[in-house]
C-alpha cells in the first residue's frame, strides 16, 4: 500500500495553507509536526478527500482518491482537531452509529463497539450520555470512532489534545501496535508522542514540508547546535533575551539554561545531546 | 435501514423531539379536544350563563337524544323542529313570569336543542322570512311561521344558484360546480349537527397549522444540527458518507411527520369517539352548511381532512428539510419554515383572490374546511375544485423539495 502526494496545494483567497506538498507514505507511522496554522489540518483534511485542494492530487496505489470514493473512504479513519459528537447519545450508542455510517454489519458492530470500549478504557461508562464525559473521555471516544472499521489509513489530528499521562501512554501503546502494516499519520504538539512512536517525522512550515526523516535522521539536523550553560539567576534572564532558550532548570544556586544556537554561545557552554523538541524548537525559532 | 433505524432513534433521543411532540399532543388533543367536548363548546351552560360547566360527556348525550327523533332533513321534520323550539321558548317565558325564573330542565332542553345549525339554515334557504325589526333576536327560529318552511331542497337549490351568481362563478365554472352538486344524494339524514360541525369546522381543520410550528421546530435541525454538532468530518470520512445519510435523513423526517400525525389523529379520533361515538355519521356535510357542495357525508369530510392534513405534514416536512440541508444554520432553517406557513397565512386577506388561491397550495396554509366552499382552480382550460388540488399539491411540493435538499446537502458539505 502506497498514499502519494504529489504537489497538493491549497488556497484561501490569497494565503497559501498547503504549499505544492509531496511525499509518499507506506505503511508505518507518520508523526506531522508544525507550529499553528502550519497547515497540518489543511493537508489531513485533504488527504482525507473532504478539503478539495486548489491543485495537486493524492493516490493510493495508483489511483486517485477523491475518483475512489466510499472504496477510499472504507478503507480511512479519520479523528478530526475539533471532534463532534451527539451529546443525548451514550458512548455505546454513538459508536454504533458511526458503525452504521461505515456500512459495518449491526452484528458486527455491536462486538467492534464492545471490544474498542474496553481499548479506550470506557466499557464502565458505555451507557452514560457523552455530554456528561470529560475532555479526555471524548477524545478517547473519537479515537475508538476513527478505529471501528480497522481503517488501513488512519489519520489522527491532535489525538492525545485533553488525554492525561496515562492515558497518552496507553494511546501510543494502542497505536504502535495498529502501524504495523498501516499508514497512520497523527498530528501533535506534543512532541515527545511523536518521538516515542513515530517511524517517522513529517516537519510542515508555512504549508510547506521542509524535512521528512526519522526521529534520529533529524535530531541530528539538530546535533552540535544544542548546548547547556550554568548561569547565576541575575545573568538568566540576560541570556533569554540574547539566545534561543529551550529550557530552564534551577540547580541549587544556579540555573541552568539549554541554549540553540549554531555556534558555542559561551566557553562555559557544553554541548549536549539534540532532541526532537530542540529540532521543532530551532525550526519554529523565530 | 439501519442507518434509518439509527437515524430515526437519534431524532426521538432529542429532548426538543420529546418536548415538541408532548406539547403538540397536549395543545390538540387536551386543550382542542378534550376541554372542548368537555368544558369549553358543549358543557352545559352555567344558571348564571356566565360560562360552561364540566358536564359535556353528559350534555352531547342529551342533544344527541334530543335529535335523535327527527330522523330525515325534510319540510315536515324542519318545522316539527321549528314549533318545537318556539314552544320550548314559551314555556321558558311563561315560567319566567309565572315563578319568577325558569324551570332548571327546560331551560337545558332548550339549549341541547342546537339552535345554532337550523338558524344557519333558515337564514340560508328562507332569508325573506327573517324580519328587519326582529333582527336584534338572533335566532331566526324564536319567530319565524313554521308553516311557511317549505319546499326545502329547491331553496337549497336556489340558493346555491344565488350564491354563485353572487360570488360570480358563471359558465363553465358554474356548471361545473352544478355537476359535483348533482351528486349530493337527498333527502338529507338528520341529526344532531352541532358536534359534527366542531370537528369538522374547527378541530380537524385547525390541527395543520399546529403541526407545522412544531414540525419546523424539530426538522429544521434535521441536517443543520450536524453543523452545530460539528460532526460533517466524520460524516464525509464514513463509507456511507453524506448520500446515503441524506436518505436516512430524509426518511426520517418523513416518518417523523406521519408519527407526530397520528399521535395527534390518534388522540382527537379517540376522543371523538368517547364524547361523539359514531352517531351522525352518515349525515352529509350539508346539514352544515346548506350550500356546500361536497358529495360527501360526515365520515366521508373527517377522512378527507385528516388525509389532508397528513399530507400536508409530509408535504411541509419535505419543505422543512430543504431548507434544513441548505442552510447551516439551525435558526435561519426554522424561520424560513415557519414564514413558509405564517406569512402566508398572515397576508392571505390582504392579497388578491389568485394570490390568495395559489398561497393556499403551500402545505399546510390551505384549509380542510374548504370542501364546504365552491372554489375552484382554472388550469389549462379545466375548472378543479379547491379540495381536489388542495390535498395534492402541497404533499407534491414537499417531495419535489427532497432532490433539491439532497444537493444542497452535498454541496454545503463539500468544502
Amino acid at each position: 500500500m502506497e498514499l502519494s502526494i504529489d504537489r497538493l496545494t491549497k488556497h484561501y483567497g490569497r494565503k497559501i495553507a498547503v504549499d505544492c506538498v509531496s511525499t509518499i507514505l507506506k505503511p508505518g507511522m507518520y508523526g506531522l509536526l508544525g507550529e499553528n496554522g502550519a497547515g497540518k489540518t489543511t493537508l489531513m483534511r485533504m488527504l482525507c478527500a473532504i478539503l478539495e485542494p486548489t491543485s495537486g492530487e493524492v493516490f493510493l496505489d495508483g489511483r486517485e482518491v477523491s475518483a475512489m470514493g466510499a472504496d477510499y473512504r472504507d478503507l480511512l479513519g479519520y479523528l478530526p482537531q475539533d471532534f463532534g459528537y451527539y451529546p443525548n447519545y451514550s458512548a455505546r450508542e454513538f459508536l454504533l452509529y458511526m458503525a452504521a455510517l461505515k456500512g459495518i454489519p449491526r452484528d458486527q458492530a455491536k462486538k467492534r463497539v464492545k471490544e474498542l470500549l474496553e481499548v479506550v478504557d470506557l466499557g464502565s461508562v458505555e451507557t452514560k450520555k457523552l455530554r456528561t464525559f470529560s475532555g479526555g473521555m471524548k477524545q478517547r471516544v473519537g479515537i475508538a470512532q476513527a478505529l471501528l472499521n480497522h481503517p488501513q489509513i488512519l489519520i489522527l489530528d491532535e489525538p492525545t489534545a485533553g488525554l492525561d499521562p496515562k492515558e497518552r501512554v496507553r494511546f501510543r501503546n494502542l497505536i504502535s501496535d495498529y502501524a504495523n502494516d498501516r499508514i497512520v499519520i497523527l498530528s501533535t504538539h506534543i512532541v515527545s508522542d511523536i518521538e516515542a512512536i513515530a517511524d517517522e517525522v513529517l516537519l510542515m512550515r508555512k504549508g510547506k514540508l521542509v524535512s521528512r526523516g526519522t526521529v534520529s535522521e533529524l535530531t541530528k539536523q539538530a546535533a552540535g547546535k544544542v548546548w547547556e550553560l550554568a548561569v547565576s539567576p541575575a545573568e538568566a534572564a540576560r541570556w533569554q533575551e540574547k539566545v534561543a532558550v529551550a529550557n530552564l532548570r534551577h540547580e541549587g544556586e544556579q540555573v541552568i539554561l539549554r541554549i540553540l544556537s549554531d555556534n558555542r554561545p559561551a566557553e562555559a557552554a557544553v554541548c549536549c545531546e539534540a532532541t526532537l523538541e530542540d529540532l521543532y524548537l530551532q525550526s519554529f525559532r523565530e | 435501514m439501519e442507518l434509518f433505524r439509527l437515524e430515526h432513534k437519534k431524532l426521538w433521543r432529542k429532548n426538543t423531539t420529546r418536548i415538541c411532540v408532548l406539547l403538540c399532543f397536549v395543545y390538540c388533543v387536551v386543550f382542542g379536544s378534550f376541554l372542548m367536548y368537555q368544558w369549553g363548546t358543549f358543557g352545559s351552560r352555567k344558571d348564571n350563563m356566565d360560562g360552561r360547566n364540566f358536564d359535556g360527556y353528559e350534555n352531547i348525550r342529551k342533544c344527541q337524544a334530543y335529535f335523535s327523533k327527527y330522523g330525515e332533513l325534510t319540510d315536515e321534520t324542519l318545522q316539527e323542529w321549528v314549533r318545537d323550539y318556539q314552544c320550548l321558548t314559551a314555556a321558558l317565558k311563561k315560567e319566567k313570569e309565572t315563578q319568577g325564573s325558569e324551570n332548571r330542565e327546560t331551560l337545558q332542553t332548550y339549549q341541547n336543542a342546537g339552535w345554532e345549525t337550523v338558524n344557519s339554515m333558515l337564514r340560508t334557504l328562507y332569508p325573506e322570512l327573517e324580519q328587519e325589526e326582529m333582527r336584534y333576536v338572533m335566532i331566526m327560529s324564536c319567530y319565524v311561521d313554521p308553516d311557511k318552511l317549505t319546499g326545502l331542497y329547491e331553496r337549497r337549490e336556489k340558493a346555491l344558484h344565488t350564491f354563485l351568481d353572487v360570488s360570480g362563478q358563471t359558465g363553465g365554472e358554474r356548471e361545473y360546480l352544478l355537476q359535483i352538486n348533482e351528486k349530493v344524494q337527498e333527502p338529507f339524514s338528520w341529526k344532531w349537527v352541532e358536534g359534527w360541525s366542531n370537528v369538522l369546522g374547527n378541530l380537524v381543520s385547525g390541527l395543520g397549522i399546529v403541526i407545522a410550528l412544531f414540525l419546523a421546530i424539530v426538522l429544521s435541525g434535521l441536517f443543520a444540527g450536524e453543523w452545530h454538532d460539528n460532526t460533517s468530518p466524520l460524516i464525509l470520512t464514513a463509507k456511507n458518507g453524506w448520500r446515503k445519510l441524506a436518505v436516512a435523513k430524509i426518511l426520517t423526517g418523513l416518518s417523523f411527520a406521519l408519527e407526530l400525525f397520528a399521535v395527534v389523529a390518534v388522540g382527537t379520533v379517540v376522543l371523538q369517539l368517547v364524547y361523539l361515538g359514531t352517531e351522525g355519521w352518515d349525515m352529509p356535510v350539508q346539514t352544515i352548511k346548506m350550500i356546500a357542495i361536497a358529495p360527501m357525508n360526515m365520515l366521508q369530510a373527517e377522512i378527507y381532512e385528516f388525509a389532508f392534513t397528513m399530507l400536508g405534514a409530509v408535504g411541509f416536512a419535505g419543505v422543512v428539510m430543504l431548507f434544513s440541508a441548505c442552510c447551516k444554520n439551525h435558526v435561519l432553517a426554522l424561520l424560513l419554515s415557519l414564514a413558509v406557513v405564517f406569512v402566508p397565512t398572515a397576508i392571505h386577506n390582504n392579497v388578491p383572490v389568485r394570490l390568495a388561491k395559489a398561497l393556499d397550495l403551500l402545505p399546510l396554509v390551505g384549509s380542510g374546511a374548504d370542501i364546504f366552499r365552491t372554489n375552484t382552480f382554472h388550469l389549462f382550460g379545466h375548472y378543479i375544485w379547491s379540495p381536489y388540488l388542495l390535498i395534492w399539491v402541497p404533499v407534491l411540493l414537499g417531495i419535489l423539495s427532497l432532490p433539491p435538499a439532497v444537493r444542497g446537502w452535498a454541496r454545503r458539505m463539500r468544502v
